[in-house]
């Protein structure tokens, strides 16, 4: 490999997915950032600072927008590119449509912080970029639906690798979300406010569709693609059922698509609605479990890896985690459980186990394999990995832990009643008891970021080095040809 | 032409023919992975294809 | 079939996993377009409990998302004991009909909105929305003085209404569209929906309340405010039956 990527006919293109790696972490870091801020926005908030552009209305969108679509989206376009040439063994058939989706999709991002900020949102969550981005989002995933098909046409091998299954239903399952959940009217041509074409409860349905299957295809299947590619390599051991995971795609993408209503538990949406989507949800655990269950016995009987390699620990850390919250999800998606979680910080904690437990650590994981291999070269330093390692983990057990604490004993708090019938709290006391979680949890979530800031310093180190080391190679290549040459 | 699609709005009617469905479906799918030497044998072939490349 | 041939053609591969996706949303989203008891029917007298809002209030709720209230307040009364004695009675589908789009919220960071109109004065809400903590010192809501200094631009208007009748809220611009709103909602709330007199209505209704205290200038304070006291007061519970709306349930 590494005799042919020096001359210019490479058979991989791994420049965009070079790219997409590096708008990952920044936008990691960023996003990171902005959701450290807002929790102590609520913890102390004159962090507001009387500004209109960063108070937490505005900038929690950005923190979402920025998280979501940003970081995770820039890790799945680079980790779904690196997947689909080296299991179909061919090049991305277009350079010109690959740096389409790049450049598309990090102007879509940097507009939407942008326009959050100054006040333009669709004020639907995970779906508040105004309608001239929702167009641009479409056509950049146009593009990355054409171009990732018509390579996967085009493979030399037969087969397509499990993991470009679940590429593939992420990239059809997020076309259908975001086309059919932004339908809108714009008040004019000239303005960026727009009115959704749904109201009231068909809109909440089609929002907490598409908001649910974001979670379900954008950050679970896909990422579930990665697992499967990144682990195997990783451990040097092949995934531990190819047959498990012809049961749990079909099953996962099925189901999926069903349980978005359990956020809308005992509200205005009907009743039969949101009793399927619970029934779904419960079933949604096998499938999940199946996919946990594979990737951690694949690692089995290489478990002393465990306590030498620190990528296969950022690995299975995140599937233990992604085990846990796939549990918590179906439990919080009861209906009894729900009346009490709902509207309250359990569900805050319950997405980031999901958001950094999983699909960070996951990322977080595959970067550190793929990088190196990237860029030619070593990581900088084994020990800023373990570092980031333990800051990471640290940072989510306070999170999470402090959200459970928060959601559960606000939800009792609010529905506690004193002996005479009348309710025990006011809502401003239960406000009040909220201020010492709401600060372990923006002090845990500054562990999480400082562990993102020694990943970016590492990886740039590394790339640093990888460019010596390949400069340092030419110069000697060159001065082997000049004496043959002379 | 659609009147027999009344059929389904009786709840009644849908939540055990969807079990029925959706169970059938289920176990037909997990019968065909999972029986069969042969078949489960070339199943597991194609966990190989990530390391083809290392060639 | 095998599913090798799944595995070994994209194009099938992709067909199917589009037939499997579909299907969860399918059942459970068109139904909500067809079955009618979906959305309540809330009459009084023939005439429609639930109306749009009027220029001003609808002003008033595009600040609403603006600013991402929904990020911490939600517009959405469960059917439990707790919530009714905090805000109310239990919010019906009917009362976010007109709603393009939806404000039900996920997160009560704030308490529940959904009922708050009526509930304080208007002076209330200016001291509070202006400095939260002068009201309820242990808030953790934001200052939002800037609606009381920010004039409220409302020039585009009847954009606004023109492309919410095109998603269905029924505003009016022709004769027979206005006749129909006064048989549906009375003349006093057909006259509020008139498109062409959006402009008027929405500098009469903010002079006339007055809602932020402050004579010389129509700001953003009037709209957030006309917005807050209409929310939850459409429906005059006492005119239904104990169990009424259960039937919709």
């Amino acid at each position: 490999m590494s005799s042919i990527s020096l001359t210019n006919s490479q058979p991989y293109n791994y420049d965009i997915i070079r790219k997409f790696t590096v708008m990952a972490i920044i936008w990691g870091v960023l996003g990171m950032t902005a959701g450290v801020y807002i929790a102590l926005e609520l913890t102390w908030p004159a962090f507001n600072l009387d500004i209109p552009a960063i108070t937490f209305g505005r900038l929690r969108p950005v923190h979402t927008t920025l998280v979501i679509f940003g970081f995770g989206g820039s890790a799945l376009f680079a980790t779904s590119y690196y997947v689909v040439q080296r299991t179909c063994q061919v090049r991305l058939t277009s350079d010109v449509m690959a740096n389409m989706t790049f450049w598309g999709w990090q102007i879509a991002i940097t507009l939407a912080a942008v326009s959050y900020m100054a006040g333009f949102t669709q004020a639907r969550e995970y779906a508040e970029m105004v309608w001239p981005i929702d167009i641009l989002i479409a056509v950049t995933w146009v593009t990355y639906f054409i171009l990732f098909v018509s390579t996967l046409a085009k493979r030399t091998q037969p087969h397509i690798y499990v993991a470009n299954w679940f590429f593939v239903a992420f990239i059809l399952a997020t076309a259908i979300l975001h086309i059919f959940n932004n339908m809108e009217v714009p008040i004019s041509f000239f303005s960026l406010k727009s009115y959704s074409l749904h109201a009231g409860v068909q809109d909440a349905m089609t929002q907490w569709w598409y908001g649910h299957n974001a979670v379900g295809f954008f950050l679970t299947a896909a990422f579930l693609g990665m697992m499967y590619y990144f682990v195997p390599k990783q451990a040097g051991r092949p995934v531990y059922s190819y047959r498990l995971s012809i049961i749990h795609f079909w099953a996962l993408v099925f189901l999926y698509m069903w349980v978005g209503a359990h956020h809308l538990h005992w509200t205005a949406l009907p009743d039969w609605t949101s009793t399927l989507a619970a029934t779904f949800s419960i079933l949604l655990l096998l499938p999940s479990w199946g996919g946990m269950i594979n990737g951690i016995m694949t690692l089995s009987g290489a478990w002393d890896k465990l306590r030498s390699d620190p990528v296969i620990r950022f690995l299975i850390v995140a599937l233990s985690f992604y085990g846990m919250s796939t549990f918590e999800g179906p439990l919080m998606s009861l209906k009894s459980v729900n009346a009490l979680s709902h509207y309250t910080d359990w569900t805050i904690g319950h997405v980031h186990s999901g958001a950094l437990g999983w699909v960070a650590m996951v990322t977080f994981g595959s970067f550190y394999h793929l990088i190196p291999r990237l860029w030619e070269t070593k990581m900088y330093s084994d020990k800023l990995i373990f570092l980031h390692f333990w800051l990471a983990t640290v940072g989510i057990v306070l999170y999470i832990s402090a959200m459970w604490v928060a959601g559960i004993g606000q939800g009792l708090m609010l529905r506690a009643f004193d002996e005479y019938g009348n309710l025990a709290y006011t809502f401003i006391e239960t406000v009040e008891f909220l201020y010492h979680p709401y600060a372990v949890r923006a002090f845990g979530g500054m562990f999480f970021v400082a562990g993102i800031i020694v990943m970016a310093y590492n990886v740039f180190m590394t790339i640093r080095k990888g460019r010596i080391e390949k400069a340092a190679l030419e110069e000697k290549l060159a001065a082997k040809l000049a004496k043959v040459q002379g | 032409m659609f009147e027999w699609l009344t059929w389904f709005t009786n709840m009644e009617n849908t939540k055990p023919f969807a079990l029925v469905l959706y169970f059938t479906c289920f176990v037909g799918i997990i019968a065909y992975v999972f029986i069969g030497k042969k078949r489960a044998k070339r199943f597991e072939e194609y966990k190989f294809i990530p390391f083809d490349e290392d060639s | 079939m095998k599913h090798e041939t799944i595995e070994t053609h994209a194009g099938i591969l992709i067909v199917l996993t589009l037939i499997v996706i579909s299907i969860g949303g399918l059942v459970e989203i068109l139904p909500l377009y067809f079955i009618d008891d979906t959305v309540e029917e809330v009459k009084v007298d023939g005439i429609e409990s639930v109306r749009p809002y009027t220029p001003l209030e609808l002003r008033g709720r595009d600040l609403y998302q603006r600013e991402g209230c929904y990020t911490c307040h939600s517009q959405m009364i469960r059917p439990f004991r707790d919530e009714k004695l905090r805000y109310g009675h239990y919010s019906l589908a009917a009362e976010s009909k007109y709603d393009h789009p939806f404000q039900w919220g996920s997160k009560r960071t704030g308490p529940d909105l959904a009922r708050v109109g009526g509930k304080y004065s208007n002076e209330w809400h200016v001291q509070h929305l202006v400095n939260p903590r002068s009201t309820v010192k242990e808030s953790i809501m934001p200052n939002y003085g800037w609606f009381l200094e920010n004039p409220l631009q409302f020039n585009d208007i009847a954009d606004r209404m023109r492309a919410l009748k095109l998603v269905g809220v029924p505003y009016s611009e022709t004769q027979a569209e206005y006749e129909l709103n006064i048989k549906n909602f009375g003349k006093e709330v057909a006259n509020q929906l008139d498109i062409t007199q959006a402009e008027a209505n929405l500098i009469e209704q903010a002079v006339s309340k007055n809602y932020d205290g402050y004579i010389a200038e129509i700001t953003e304070m009037d709209a957030m405010v006309a917005y807050l006291q209409v929310l939850g007061t459409m429906v005059d519970f006492k005119q239904f039956d104990d169990g009424y709306f259960a039937t919709f349930r």
